[in-house]
């Protein structure tokens, strides 16, 4: 089949609806894959990327609750260029189950949206999530496994499952529609299975990747880009990495600002010193205010002479005057989205 | 009755005397800021004043103001009645409609401006640095009932003379238009701003297009003649900041101002954003030999070198052990371990070579350009 690899005749479906209890703290208004990263993206950012980077226009994300902040980041995919008059993205809600199931392309879920496959054009499906932070390349994962011929090509880094899954359209509309028979649940589950009589191929995927499934995971993988190495594995100037971009000024630097080794994303101000740190957009660090391995996000205020490290604060914090906390690189202190955290409070 | 307010915004400006920053943009289309380009001041201006519909009309090296403005997504004026509408020169049956001054301008668009029939039009000048709410001079014009208001700021008594000076009585309403007087009778300059009834401006538009003695401009024609018939012209005390970014040291003051919190220039001022193109890059990275004072730098930067009451814009890499002050660095700009900048003005994608320095001028300020780098070269330095 000349030329049956092209991506145009790839489906996306972007299972957006796995919870990780291990991101609770972080995930209390949000999905999984609208949790900040990286000091101006949202998880879900990574996979839409490689996904239009890789040609894929046609994308179906399967959200899970709460998914106003997911619908609020994603919109009709503008970020993305996915806002077309054919093809383009669309967002997906399923009933919202209690509990859920934990496993990357639930058929229970898919076969709410049944129409979204038979009425496609595309004969091939690319089933991925969004809490894996990649460069995949999924044109080059279809041509190998178009190549293979097997049924189903799952990918794999360093003996890592990355859950993402190629199989035919027509085989995953059968399995969509005798999934209670064949006793499986999703995509991932038939591939951990290795369910007869398909056959499973094997894609290698050697870039930088990081699965953000915990606080820790979230933790190292943010501090990750501030190595250089990392960071130049993940931005790639041909491939980048697209957001909801926001009208921010540059980052303002305030005469007795100290910064060393961060990441800093506009619309900040910075006074005080910041050190081995992320900062979201629209931050303000004050006077004396000391910041160090920290993870600041969006629109967060350090308040003069405070004293952070090891700290996670979640859109709009504001950590009052004076606070003292420290954390740990095993146990990060999480202040979650819209705390106000005093010296009293800490007392 | 019709309250409507449409602005023309002219952006045909040249700016010869930015040299070599205006070669092949639009004086409107030059970058500021660390990430905008001036054309973005005047149009949020209008976007956070509601104004709706925006006539912007270029001329000279049109090409990156036209891709640059495009639909008016970024100013939320791509809209379905009204929005912005790019206004270049065009030819006729009678020949070409090259535009000769700012009245001619807008007199050759009157076919645009009827179909959209105003109430008021606002007349903008796509090179100044300001923030101004045009509701309120709408108001004022309204409230004073005049034919023609113009926005007017104090400037310093020493420069009245590098500027059309407005004479007004108590009433604000204007007695006299002198363009750069010798002996200034007051300090209120013309900011170019002008909001016309539009009944009575078509009126001058098309008196003036029959006029073959004039030179078809607000400033030489159209106002002299309303103020020799007795139009009723109001001045508009405006406070706040402004800034005609004509010539390189002007362009360069107006990029400190915004280092100075206390300038009137605050683009952090979330109540009144200055929109613009956002391009999708990385948040900037300030590496560990890195230093960063008193100055503002944009996404997709990597900073390992000093840098101190500066503006960089995208993209910019200074590496190790470089040494940056005062200085406008705009996007993609490399600058190798070892160079010192001192007041220095460095174009887009300039490659500022190892060891390479512009120190100590006199204070005055140096815009880089490929000659510099070469006599420096040939000197020897390097």
């Amino acid at each position: 089949m000349e030329g049956a690899w092209r991506t145009m005749n790839l489906l996306a479906v972007v299972d957006a609806s796995i919870k990780k209890e291990g991101l609770q703290d972080l995930t209390m208004q949000r999905t999984v894959s609208s949790v900040p990263f990286a000091g101006r993206y949202r998880l879900i950012d990574f996979t839409l990327s490689n996904l239009v980077n890789s040609g894929v226009s046609t994308v179906g994300v399967f959200p899970s609750y709460p998914l106003a902040s997911l619908l609020d980041h994603i919109g009709v995919g503008k970020s993305w260029d996915l806002d077309r008059r054919k093809n383009g993205l669309y967002f997906l809600p399923v009933t919202q189950r209690d509990g859920g199931i934990s496993s990357v392309g639930a058929f229970a879920g898919l076969e709410e949206h049944l129409q979204f496959f038979t009425k496609s054009s595309q004969p091939y499906v690319i089933v991925t999530n969004s809490f894996i932070v990649t460069q995949l390349d999924y044109k080059d994962m279809f041509e190998k496994h178009i190549k293979s011929g097997a049924d189903f090509t799952e990918a794999i880094s360093k003996g890592v499952q990355l859950k993402t899954y190629i199989l035919s359209k027509e085989l995953l509309i059968e399995l969509i529609q005798t999934y209670q028979d064949k006793q499986v649940v999703s995509v991932e589950d038939v591939v951990n299975l290795k369910k007869s009589p398909y056959t499973f191929n094997e894609y290698e995927y050697k870039g930088y990747f990081a699965v953000i499934d915990s606080i820790q995971s979230y933790f190292e993988a943010s501090m990750d880009l501030l190595n250089e190495d990392k960071r130049e594995q993940l931005f790639l100037e041909n491939r980048p990495i697209f957001t909801k971009v926001k009208d921010e000024p540059p980052t303002r630097y305030v005469s007795g600002s100290h910064v060393e080794r961060a990441l800093i994303a506009n619309g900040s101000t910075i006074v005080g010193d910041v050190i081995d740190s992320l900062i979201s957009r629209g931050v303000y660090i004050k006077k004396g205010a000391r910041v160090e391995n920290c993870i600041i996000m969006q629109k967060s205020t350090v308040e003069e002479n405070c004293d952070l490290a090891y700290v996670i604060a979640d859109k709009d914090v504001y950590i009052g005057e004076g606070v003292v906390l420290h954390g740990t690189p095993e146990r990060p202190i999480v202040l979650r989205k819209g705390a106000n955290v005093t010296k009293e409070d800490i007392r | 009755m019709n309250n409507k307010v449409v602005a023309m915004l002219l952006a045909g400006g040249q700016g010869s005397r930015l040299k070599s920053l205006t070669y092949t943009i639009a004086k409107p289309a030059l970058p500021f800021g660390g990430k905008y380009r001036i054309i973005d001041f005047p149009l949020s201006n209008c976007t956070n004043s509601g104004i709706e519909t925006v006539g912007v009309l270029t001329q000279y090296q049109p090409h990156v103001l036209h891709s640059y403005i495009g639909l008016g997504t970024p100013w939320d004026l791509d809209r379905r009645n009204g929005g912005v509408t790019m206004l270049p020169p065009y030819a006729e049956i009678d020949g070409n409609k090259w535009y000769a001054g700012t009245a001619s301008a807008i007199y050759q668009n009157i076919t645009f401006l009827q179909s959209c029939d105003p109430e008021y039009v606002l007349i903008l000048s796509g090179d100044h640095i300001y923030k101004m709410d045009y509701e309120v001079l709408v108001d004022y014009h309204k409230a004073h009932e005049a034919d023609v208001t113009i926005s007017v700021l104090e400037v310093p008594w020493e420069e009245a003379s590098r500027f059309g000076i407005i004479n007004v009585d108590e009433n604000m309403k204007v007695l006299e238009f002198d363009e750069k007087p010798e002996n200034p009778k007051s300090n209120l300059a013309s900011m170019g701003v002008y909001i016309f009834t539009w009944k009575k401006l078509k009126e001058y538009l098309e008196a003036d297009n029959l006029n073959e003695e004039s030179s078809h401009d607000f400033g030489h024609d159209i106002l002299p003649a309303m103020m020799d018939n007795g139009d009723k012209m109001i001045a508009y005390p405006f406070k706040g900041y402004w800034k005609d970014v004509g010539t390189v040291d002007s362009f360069w003051e107006a990029n400190m101002d915004l280092l100075d919190l206390n300038s009137g220039l605050n683009l952090h001022d979330s109540g009144w954003r200055i929109y613009s193109s956002n391009p999708q890059l990385p948040p900037q990275v300030i590496n560990k030999t890195g230093n960063v004072q008193s100055s503002m730098v944009n996404e997709g930067c990597v900073i390992s070198g000093d840098v101190t009451k500066s503006i960089i814009f995208q993209k910019v890499v200074i590496e190790e052990g470089a040494v940056i002050s005062e200085s406008v660095i705009m996007s993609g700009v490399t600058i190798h371990k070892g160079a010192k900048l001192h007041r220095v003005i460095v174009p887009p994608q300039f490659e500022v070579p190892e060891g390479f320095e512009v120190v100590d001028q006199q204070d005055k300020v140096v815009l880089l350009t490929d000659e510099e780098v070469e006599k420096w070269k040939e000197r020897g330095e390097r």
